[in-house]
């Protein structure tokens, strides 16, 4: 190796470590954001909220944890609406604590933890901090089972129109032999699609996976962790720290979706039928008796989805509705733009969905100076494109309305086709509802509904007092390994130390670096790490003793000794890492977790052991020039040194 | 350096190996019908109580053991003295029994097993409503599906690492490892069965760290036995592996050692929670080293005996 240049290496690769892992000791700034409606409250409420908050603060997170909060005790001022709580060691399970118990006061989703410069800088805000998995902290675990009944029955909308004509052609005596060979072909076809696959359903719920990654991540959680469990068809999520929250699992389920559907050609048969009949009601004087202001009640009595559903699918029995058709609620705001969103007027749309919301991206809310409204703005996909082209080509003069859930929010007429893959919903939105809106366009609904199959609180593994006593054993274990090392292997040891700290420090920032949620078998893992770089340093020591006493000079006994037992090393090394990769790719849960911290953990070993390390000796033995390299224990070595 | 004989005993070793892990997993099934049932593996109940201050663990400890309820108390804060208790299923008849001997004035209609326990714990403790924090019946964390995965890992691994082995050295050494790491994984499962420790994701991270452990240990003793075997295919393997083993023997002491020092101090420690998951550790770094000198050599040398007999 000879070249002390190289000395820099480590020294490099130690800063960087460092600024890596700086963020888990520094002192920290976490924003807790006090609710919006809080302000709107009696003085007095929102003084028993502010003294429930500090009684528990001086309970549990007051001198002894190193935070300081401020204003302390009253109210924050409203145009700067938060709390600044600054200390050492804010975990994600005491900053989702401290907002579930103050649920009427604290914002959840809006508190924050600040980056710290390096976050800043290399992460661009993103979180550095090493997180800890439920095991280690507790939290909540939800699993969501995928409902895929709804989900065929979407599907069959979708190819509702074409299904029916398929049927006709096939029960028409008069089409061809070859058309009704097509149509049977193409009608199995589409059944087929309705049938799903084990596979189908693991591609569906990996979608979303997806998206509800990207929806926890836009609330501002820390550290949620999604999977899937294959075997239930659910999607498992863990938060850590959150041990009850409705408003997450609304979230998560929100199945809202973004499509475009034609109305019923004109004349409007049906919607004027229904016109007229709630006409005649209100000539009546019985404006409560008719059908939209019923539907009005059960949406501001929150009956639910499943009553509203109903609701609609009786209204098709009254007027008689082609089950090609369906009725949907025109919803809108009433005068004032502060008025709630509710249905206005019934529709009847074709049951067929036109263009779906996985034909649209990159939704984006602006404010519409005209209409002094929210509008969304969105971009087609090529396929979209097209769709939409052919669409607004075809229907001339028809109605195209939008449908955001199971609302209808705009419902244009087609003046000219419309070509460019551009396009843009102007509904009476306000900013909010614009902002989800464009969410759903841009992260795609959920395509499958997804309900809560178990939620549950989970508990940490370990206690406080284990993990405290375990943390204490460890650094004791490990102080004495270093010691032991130092003892038998004098300088040896010294320098194999040097290279296991490095090593855990490396491995330290690796870890971070790749946002890993470090769990018990995790840790575990790092200590078997420790237990083979101190192992892969007895070796080279063995090896360069038994050259020493084979009478080599020290330097050339340093060397060979390094070379002997590097192909050891290596083998040792590899055959645990093909192991390891085997349980990242097979394991889940606590093998992953342990597997994860063993195989970087090797790099990190062959590293130090074998580069480290050797630097460190021949530095000095060649540089430094230790003429005597004693590697037998004090008071029972023997001398044994060579002179170089 | 004296040379020591550790050949000389493998017929004993292998026999005595043998019969261990048969008498480990005869005791688990026919005495115990298995291994231990767990919170993590079988599911159970989970209860978070606050306990009045001059209750302690022990306290807690006592009256599970007293009563025959299998529990893990986990001390959760210190300073409010909360602590999540977890109940196997294999004590819910227990526990409905001792429910029925609550006399009536205290006892209300239940419907769950959790429900009972919660009332058995309130009663026996004096807690009002609001010290019992939360109280789930709960589904294992890991389990069949664990088994399964755990199998096909351990079959995998296996697989891969002779093929490495092969390549890398000889098919003899690389059989011998292999077989040493089974006999490593029965061994350890033979006592968790013969103990009835609970099966536990600690407990699984310690057969993990010891498979690594155990790996490790393997190749370095064979490296240096096709070392010294480079070359000299007519000289007894007997030989070479006992010098290799003694030439080996100062790491593998200090190896063994300072692992077992990290071990030991974590048992000595006192983190309750951690004692089997320490426990199974030094029994697998002890029986890893044992089987790299004992067995895996060994073996290597049979198939090598046998080997040039049929070719002889």
């Amino acid at each position: 190796m000879q070249s002390y240049r190289l000395l820099i290496l480590p020294f490099l690769i130690l800063a960087v470590s460092f600024t890596i892992l700086y963020p888990n000791f520094a002192d920290r700034t976490l924003k807790i954001v006090v609710r919006e409606d809080v302000y709107a409250l009696p003085e007095a409420d929102q003084k028993t909220l502010v003294n429930a908050l500090f009684e528990r603060w001086a309970k549990d997170y007051g001198k002894g944890s190193g935070w300081t909060i401020e204003p302390q005790g009253i109210l924050p001022p409203k145009e700067n609406p938060y709390y600044t709580v600054k200390g050492r060691f804010i975990t994600s399970a005491k900053i989702n604590q401290i907002s579930q118990e103050n649920q009427s006061f604290v914002s959840e989703s809006k508190n924050k933890l600040e980056p710290t410069w390096i976050e800043e800088t290399i992460r661009g805000g993103k979180s550095l901090s090493i997180k800890l998995g439920l095991d280690l902290q507790g939290g909540m675990r939800v699993v969501l089972k995928g409902d895929f009944d709804d989900y065929t029955s979407k599907l069959k909308d979708l190819y509702a129109k074409e299904l029916n004509e398929l049927k006709l052609t096939l029960n028409n005596p008069a089409s061809k032999v070859e058309d009704k060979e097509k149509a049977k072909s193409r009608l199995a076809e589409i059944e087929s699609s309705f049938d799903l696959s084990p596979m189908r359903k693991i591609v569906e719920l990996e979608k979303a996976k997806m998206i509800i990654d990207n929806r926890l991540t836009t609330q501002n959680l820390t550290e949620p962790q999604v999977r899937i469990q294959k075997e239930q068809d659910a999607i498992e999520v863990s938060l850590p720290g959150v041990s009850n929250s409705a408003a997450i699992l609304e979230i998560l389920q929100n199945t809202e979706t973004v499509e475009y559907r034609l109305e019923e050609p004109t004349p409007f048969v049906f919607k004027g039928q229904i016109a007229d009949s709630e006409r005649r009601m209100m000539d009546l004087g019985k404006r409560e008796n008719t059908d939209i202001y019923l539907f009005q009640e059960l949406v501001k009595n929150k009956a639910g989805k499943k009553a509203q559903d109903e609701f609609l699918e009786n209204l098709e029995k009254k007027y008689n509705i082609p089950p090609d058709f369906k009725i949907y609620a025109m919803w809108a705001r009433g005068n004032s733009a502060k008025s709630n969103l509710l249905p206005r007027s019934f529709v009847v749309l074709e049951r067929k969905i036109a263009l779906s919301g996985n034909d649209m991206t990159n939704a984006q809310p602006s404010y519409n100076s005209n209409s002094y409204g929210w509008m969304v703005s969105f971009t087609l996909t090529p396929n979209g494109a097209e769709k939409f082209f052919d669409l607004t080509s075809e229907n001339r003069g028809r109605n195209l309305a939008i449908v955001w859930g199971d609302k209808v929010i705009s419902n244009p007429v087609i003046n000219d086709p419309i070509a460019g893959g551009r396009a843009e919903i102007s509904g009476s939105f306000s900013e909010q509802e614009a902002i989800r809106l464009a969410n759903v366009i841009s992260e795609g609904a959920l395509p499958i509904p997804l309900s809560v199959l178990e939620m549950r609180f989970i508990g940490p593994t370990l206690g406080i007092e284990s993990i405290e006593v375990g943390l204490k054993a460890v650094a004791i274990g490990f102080f004495l390994v270093m010691a032991y090392m130092i003892f038998y292997y004098r300088l040896g040891g010294f320098i194999a130390d040097l290279s296991l700290l490095v090593n855990i420090i490396i491995l330290a920032a690796l870890l971070t670096l790749m946002d890993f949620t470090l769990t018990l078998p995790g840790i575990a893992g790092i200590i078997l790490t420790a237990g083979m770089a101190v192992d892969a340093n007895v070796i080279i020591y063995e090896r360069i003793r038994e050259e020493i006493e084979e009478g080599r000079a020290l330097s050339i006994a340093v060397t060979r000794g390094f070379e002997n037992a590097f192909w050891t090393i290596m083998d040792a090394n590899v055959t645990t890492l093909i192991a390891g990769i085997l349980m990242i790719r097979l394991g889940n849960g606590p093998i992953k977790g342990f597997a994860i911290t063993l195989c970087w953990g090797i790099v990190t070993t062959l590293f130090t052991s074998l580069f480290l390390s050797r630097l460190f000796m021949e530095l000095a033995v060649n540089r430094i020039g230790i003429h005597h390299l004693n590697l037998r224990p004090f008071f029972f070595g023997k001398k044994e040194t060579t002179h170089a | 350096m004296h040379n020591i004989n550790f050949t000389k005993y493998k017929y004993f070793t292998l026999s005595f190996s043998f019969l261990a892990i048969v008498f480990g997993f005869v005791v688990t099934f026919a005495k115990y019908g298995g291994f231990a049932h767990s919170l993590d593996f079988n599911g159970g109940l989970r209860t978070v109580v606050e306990l009045p201050a001059d209750k302690t663990r022990s306290d807690l400890d006592g009256y599970f053991q007293s009563k025959n309820i299998e529990a893990v108390v986990i001390l959760l804060e210190k300073e409010k003295n909360i602590y999540q208790l977890d109940i196997g299923l294999g004590s819910l008849d227990t526990i409905e029994s001792l429910y029925k001997e609550i006399p009536e004035a205290n006892r209300e209609s239940s419907t769950s097993a959790i429900d009972r326990f919660v009332q058995l714990l309130r009663y026996e403790y004096k807690l009002p409503k609001e010290k019992v924090l939360s109280a789930d019946q709960v589904g294992a964390v890991v389990g069949g599906e664990l088994t399964e995965v755990g199998i096909t890992l351990l079959l995998t691994t296996l697989a891969i690492i002779l093929l490495y082995l092969s390549i890398r050295s000889q098919f003899k050494f690389a059989l011998a490892s292999s077989i040493a790491l089974v006999h490593d994984i029965l061994m350890t499962l033979a006592l968790i069965g013969f103990l009835q420790i609970k099966p536990s994701v600690p407990i699984i991270a310690a057969l993990l760290t010891l498979l690594g452990y155990s790996i490790n240990d393997k190749i370095v003793v064979f490296d240096r036995i096709r070392e010294n075997a480079h070359g000299k295919d007519n000289l007894a393997l007997s030989n070479i592996i006992n010098v290799s083993i003694t030439q080996t023997l100062g790491r593998t002491i200090n190896t063994s050692f300072t692992t077992m020092i990290s071990v030991v101090a974590i048992i000595v420690g006192g983190a309750v929670e951690l004692y089997d998951f320490a426990f199974v550790l030094l029994f697998g770094v002890i029986v890893g080293t044992y089987s790299s000198i004992y067995i895996a050599a060994p073996i290597s040398e049979i198939y090598d005996q046998l080997r040039k007999k049929r070719f002889a």
